[in-house]
């Protein structure tokens, strides 16, 4: 079978159990996400198949998935790695989006950062991983779950009627999907048929760099030299850079005027969350809005109008 | 391990970026839940550091790595400009549905 | 001798320039609006003093003086026109004349048009017209007096519309505009055709290569005026001899534009809707004589032209005559000097056509005093009776008005041409006897046509004496009856004017004397009504100052004064002339003199009514211009707005529908929910990228 034809036809499967998960407003049967749970797991094989024929060339299911790989213990250790990770990352990023629970969401969302993160480390992006790790979960992820607390009404039941409705049904959920697995497919008919990398923008070699950049770095003092005589580690290479090392290097030589423009970001937008934090909500407004809690903004009054409860009223009863 | 990887193959994480990407563009439209759909604008990212690192390792260099740090930074402002916004809504009409917000209607 | 350098005449015009910014600006600032008056007679005062300071200069200096230009202006591809001055006898008497004469125009008009809403307006537009005017008669090229020219025009035509509110001005305004629009298409015309020959428009240069064309003496030619002769010869040699004929008749027609000049008069008379200081500045003393100016400046090119004198000659008396013909049964007191004006100007160029500039811009300087003095007593006659004109409703003024009374006879007297005192006597004469000179130096058709247009000269000095007379014994003999007018000029009930109603309450009950503030001015221009002919007349004191420039005619340089006219023609004139003005006196004298019988009415009407009356409704000349040319280009219009409606405008609102559906067609899509937008942009992602691969793997 065509590969190309078992990839579209996975992204249809893909669709279907997805667009089968989405929040209607009600519990759903329980065969529903057994169906697709079954479906997405098959088109989510069915992809990683057909990706591994389209682009491995001959796959020999029985020599496993590792066929193309030249060391053949550390490839089997990393695939396995790669599928793992890349499993746990989409499916909870489908219980991201289908979870009724905003905190439920935010929790799924960790489980795909740290999904994320793994997968960074097997394409030797240790450091990136790490950041991810600690800005994402940590920093940006308890962001999320103290304005979640701060802004959701309290529905400790596991009754999903008695959630919110914005929360439990979800809007336009075929035309959403139609529209993502259109750009999905779209975007996996791309073959990518340059495993070897690009010559050009292979940049110089770790012993080129540290001879040029970083001279220092090969003298050895006599200090240095009494250390590893009392150590019992092995020596560190030392004309091989690490991770963060070429990272380092390549942002702040490479990118130095982008760097500072990151920065103005960051304190534009901090300036920008203070003014946003100060703003006043008209005092009218709030009230009408605590009257009339969860409604939309068809029942709230316009600004200016008052209200039967509104202090100008209620002065002009008192005299 | 480099070798190992580009003889495995990057497609097939830039098939899991291109999911992750799609998954949660697919949540930001569905959710009505602003908080919900400001966390699926983080899965995409998700899916665009994934793509970033597989090129990266694909292309031998590190400038691919370099650009998620970038990516991050956008994702903090976002994260702190769209929080607050969210709270501001949310003081005004007691509500997060992004659906009670239709004053731009042509 | 004199007091400045020549040069500094290049800055009268700007003087006035300035004194229009002030002006205008003081119209934004209502409360100083009444210096606007002293800033503009400030300005045309300096011009005029200045003016009489280079006088000795430029008459001691025999030929035309011409400074270096003021300023770069044109200079392109041969063509040079900068803004330069040029000065000779005959400039300086038009500048004396314009920046005089406006002068005491301008602080007559300061009592005159007290109270009115546009007051700095006026004074503004007025500094633009001594501007304009100013740079007419110094321009040292034809195009820097086209500039002038077109100036002349806009002051006019926004004096005219001084009272803008009235149909009957803006009207006025928008008549006398186009019809010039016909005169300066001919001056452009007649522009082109000399640059065409001479390779230049500088007075310096194609002036001296046209006389020198003309006589064939090429020995006193140097510099610009070689050039320009060389290069005249060569393109006549070259068959453009055209040209040379044609040059003229366009200068010709506009001077007949400006100086309403048969078939283009019609628009003077109803120029009488501006104030009457207007009429007596722009539409009597200067700007209708620029085409005088601009035909005696450019004299050697007509002389070129063999038809080019003669059919000035011809519309100069067919002018003439009907002018004063229809002047003899108006009644309204403005209208009658307005086709006297007409009629006048038919007599100047009568003078230049007679190859005499001499007697044609005598006569404009006389008539410039006379008229204006004419015009601007009518004007005090308006302002006590509150805008009342018609000469039938008003009688016996002299003892409410007695200086005005006198004023108007002196004025009277010298349009008549009374013997011996009066200005218009010794100018009408030397235009009638040095037309009847060139009917005697010449022969065959040429003569007959001298002939017969002398002879309609001295038929129209009869007409002319009755007609003015007639005004005079109908406004100030007679028993005391006045019924005062509805005040258009200034009761309009503008904000502003009211402290005006009460100053001049008593403007409803009786008529007053001016104050000599406005009779003032009156008084020079009478002085000069009587004294400048007896100046100017028999001390040939403008002869002297014409002959030697350009603007001499070449014929006339043969000989000496005592051969060079016929002096039994002359002495003859004098009395004929003398006969005449005293006999039209007598008729006036006799049909509305103190003792007539007909009262607010006209004896000439009851006894020959159908004249009476062809000559009352101006010959129906504006209706036959109405039918021959306003409602063809009337239906013309109709045609084209039909099209226009119907098709270019369908066209375009077909067009302008195509964007209104696509619009209410992608209406619906700002639905304002944000899950909308979303989903439109992913649709539209994915549909972009799939697009996009599609093609590629097809590709």
């Amino acid at each position: 079978m065509d590969p190309q034809l078992v990839l579209y036809l996975a992204s249809v499967c893909g669709a279907i159990a997805l667009w089968l998960l989405m929040p209607r407003g009600r519990a759903l049967p329980w065969w529903r996400g057994g169906l697709a749970a079954m479906i997405g797991v098959g088109a989510l094989g069915a992809g990683w198949l057909s990706a591994g024929v389209r682009w491995w060339g001959e796959v020999d299911l029985a020599g496993g998935l590792a066929g193309g790989g030249g060391d053949a213990g550390l490839s089997v250790l990393a695939v396995a790695y790669y599928y793992v990770f890349s499993g746990v990352a989409i499916l909870s990023a489908v219980r991201v989006i289908t979870h009724t629970k905003p905190v439920y969401s935010a929790l799924w969302f960790v489980m795909v950062v740290v999904a994320t993160s793994g997968l960074l480390v097997s394409l030797a992006a240790e450091f990136m991983a790490f950041a991810m790790l600690i800005i994402y979960g940590g920093a940006i992820l308890v962001t999320y779950m103290f304005v979640i607390m701060l802004a959701s009404q309290s529905s400790p039941e596991d009754v999903i009627e008695e959630q919110p409705e914005y929360d439990r049904a979800s809007t336009e959920p075929v035309w959403a999907v139609v529209a993502g697995f259109v750009l999905l497919a779209a975007l996996l008919s791309v073959g990518f048929d340059a495993p070897t990398g690009n010559p050009d923008a292979v940049g110089m070699s770790d012993a080129e760099i540290i001879e040029t950049r970083l001279a220092e770095r090969l003298v050895v003092t006599e200090e240095d030299e009494a250390r590893q005589a009392l150590s019992s580690t092995p020596a560190v290479d030392a004309t091989a850079l690490s991770n963060s090392e070429r990272l380092g290097l390549d942002l702040f030589e490479g990118h130095p005027l982008a760097i500072e423009l990151a920065g103005v970001i960051l304190l534009v937008a901090l300036i920008g969350a203070v003014v946003i934090a100060k703003t006043k909500v008209p005092e009218e407004i709030a009230r009408n809005a605590a009257a009339t809690p969860g409604a939309g903004g068809a029942t709230v009054r316009p600004t200016g109008e008052a209200g039967p409860d509104s202090p100008e009223v209620l002065g002009s009863t008192r005299s | 391990m480099d070798q190992m990887i580009s003889s495995l193959t990057f497609s097939h994480y830039f098939l899991t970026g291109a999911v992750l990407f799609v998954l949660g563009m697919i949540g930001f439209i569905t959710r009505r839940n602003m908080i919900v759909m400001f966390l699926c604008t983080e899965m995409m990212f998700q899916g665009v550091v994934v793509t970033l690192a597989a090129a990266a390792a694909m292309h031998g260099n590190v400038t691919g790595q370099t650009f998620i740090i970038f990516v991050l930074t956008i994702a903090a402002a976002e994260a702190a400009l769209a929080l607050g916004l969210v709270i501001l809504l949310f003081r005004r009409r007691q509500t997060l549905d992004a659906g009670a917000w239709s004053e731009l209607r042509g | 001798m004199s007091l400045f350098d020549p040069q500094i005449a290049a800055y009268i015009p700007w003087v006035s320039g300035l004194s229009a910014v002030v002006c205008g600006l003081l119209c934004l600032y209502p409360q100083f609006a009444k210096l606007a008056a002293g800033v503009c007679a400030s300005a045309v005062g300096v011009g005029f003093v200045i003016a009489l300071g280079i006088w000795g200069n430029v008459t001691h200096a025999g030929a035309a003086v011409n400074p270096e230009p003021l300023m770069r202006w044109i200079e392109v591809a041969g063509l040079e026109a900068n803004y330069g001055v040029y000065l000779d006898g005959l400039t300086m008497i038009m500048l004396s004349v314009v920046t005089g004469i406006g002068m005491l125009v301008v602080i007559y008009a300061a009592g005159y048009m007290r109270g009115d809403p546009g007051y700095a307006r006026f004074f503004a537009a007025v500094s633009i017209f001594i501007f304009a005017m100013t740079t007419v008669v110094m321009a040292d090229n034809l195009v820097l007096l086209f500039l002038g020219w077109e100036g002349v025009g806009l002051a006019s035509y926004l004096l005219i519309g001084h009272e803008y509110h009235r149909p009957a001005a803006v009207n006025a305004a928008k008549k006398a505009f186009i019809v010039n629009r016909i005169g300066d298409f001919g001056v452009l015309l007649g522009m082109f055709c000399i640059f065409d020959v001479f390779g230049t428009v500088r007075f310096e240069g194609f002036l001296p290569a046209a006389s020198a064309l003309l006589t064939g003496d090429v020995s006193g030619l140097v510099g610009e005026g070689l050039a320009a002769y060389e290069q005249a010869t060569a393109v006549l040699a070259g068959g453009g001899e055209w040209l040379l004929l044609a040059a003229p008749f366009g200068l010709m027609v506009g001077a007949f534009g400006k100086s309403a000049q048969l078939p283009l008069f019609v628009w003077l008379p109803d120029a009488m809707e501006g104030p009457t200081p207007v009429s007596a500045l722009i539409h009597a003393a200067t700007m209708v004589t620029s085409g005088v100016y601009v035909i005696a400046r450019t004299m050697p090119l007509f002389e070129l032209s063999p038809y080019a004198l003669p059919t000035v000659a011809v519309i100069a008396g067919a002018t003439a005559i009907l002018g004063a013909s229809i002047a003899l049964a108006q009644y309204d007191l403005k209208r009658v000097f307005a086709y006297s004006t007409v009629s006048q100007l038919g007599y100047m160029f009568m003078g230049v056509a007679a190859l005499s500039s001499t007697a044609g811009v005598f006569h404009l300087v006389s008539h410039a005093f006379f008229k204006a003095l004419l015009f601007l007593t009518a004007g005090s006659v308006m302002h006590a009776l509150a805008g009342q004109l018609d000469i039938r409703k008003i009688s016996g003024l002299r003892h409410k008005m007695p200086v005005t009374f006198v004023l108007m006879g002196i004025g009277c007297a010298a349009l008549a041409g009374l013997p011996v005192l009066t200005a218009g006597f010794w100018s009408k004469d030397l235009v009638l006897a040095t037309t009847f000179d060139r009917a005697i130096a010449t022969e065959g058709g040429t003569a007959f046509i001298y002939l017969m247009v002398g002879i309609v000269g001295v038929v129209t000095a009869f007409v002319t004496g009755y007609y003015c007379f007639r005004v005079w014994f109908r406004v100030f003999f007679g028993e005391e009856r006045y019924a005062m007018g509805d005040h258009p000029t200034h009761h309009d009930g503008h904000e502003g004017d009211h402290g005006h109603d009460d100053e001049h309450g008593h403007h409803a009950n009786e008529p007053h004397e001016m104050d000599w503030g406005m009779n003032g001015p009156l008084v020079v221009l009478a002085i000069g009504s009587v004294f400048a002919g007896l100046l100017l007349g028999p001390t040939h004191a403008v002869e002297h100052l014409i002959d030697g420039t350009s603007a001499e005619a070449n014929a006339l340089r043969v000989g000496d004064d005592a051969t060079k006219y016929e002096k039994w023609v002359h002495n003859l004139m004098y009395g004929v002339s003398a006969v005449v003005a005293f006999a039209s006196l007598a008729l006036a004298f006799v049909l509305h003199g103190p003792w007539r019988k007909v009262e607010g009415d006209d004896p000439v009407r009851l006894r020959a009514p159908k004249v009476f009356g062809a000559l009352n409704s101006k010959l129906w000349i504006d209706e036959v211009y109405g039918a021959v040319v306003v409602y063809p280009v009337r239906v013309m219009g109709s045609v084209f707005y039909v099209v226009d409606a119907v098709i270019v405008d369908t066209v375009v609102r077909g067009l302008g529908v195509v964007p209104r559906l696509l619009g209410e067609g992608a209406r619906p899509a700002q639905s304002g929910r944000l899950h909308g937008y979303g989903l439109g942009m992913a649709l539209g992602v994915a549909a972009v990228v799939a697009a996009t691969f599609y093609a590629m793997n097809r590709g």
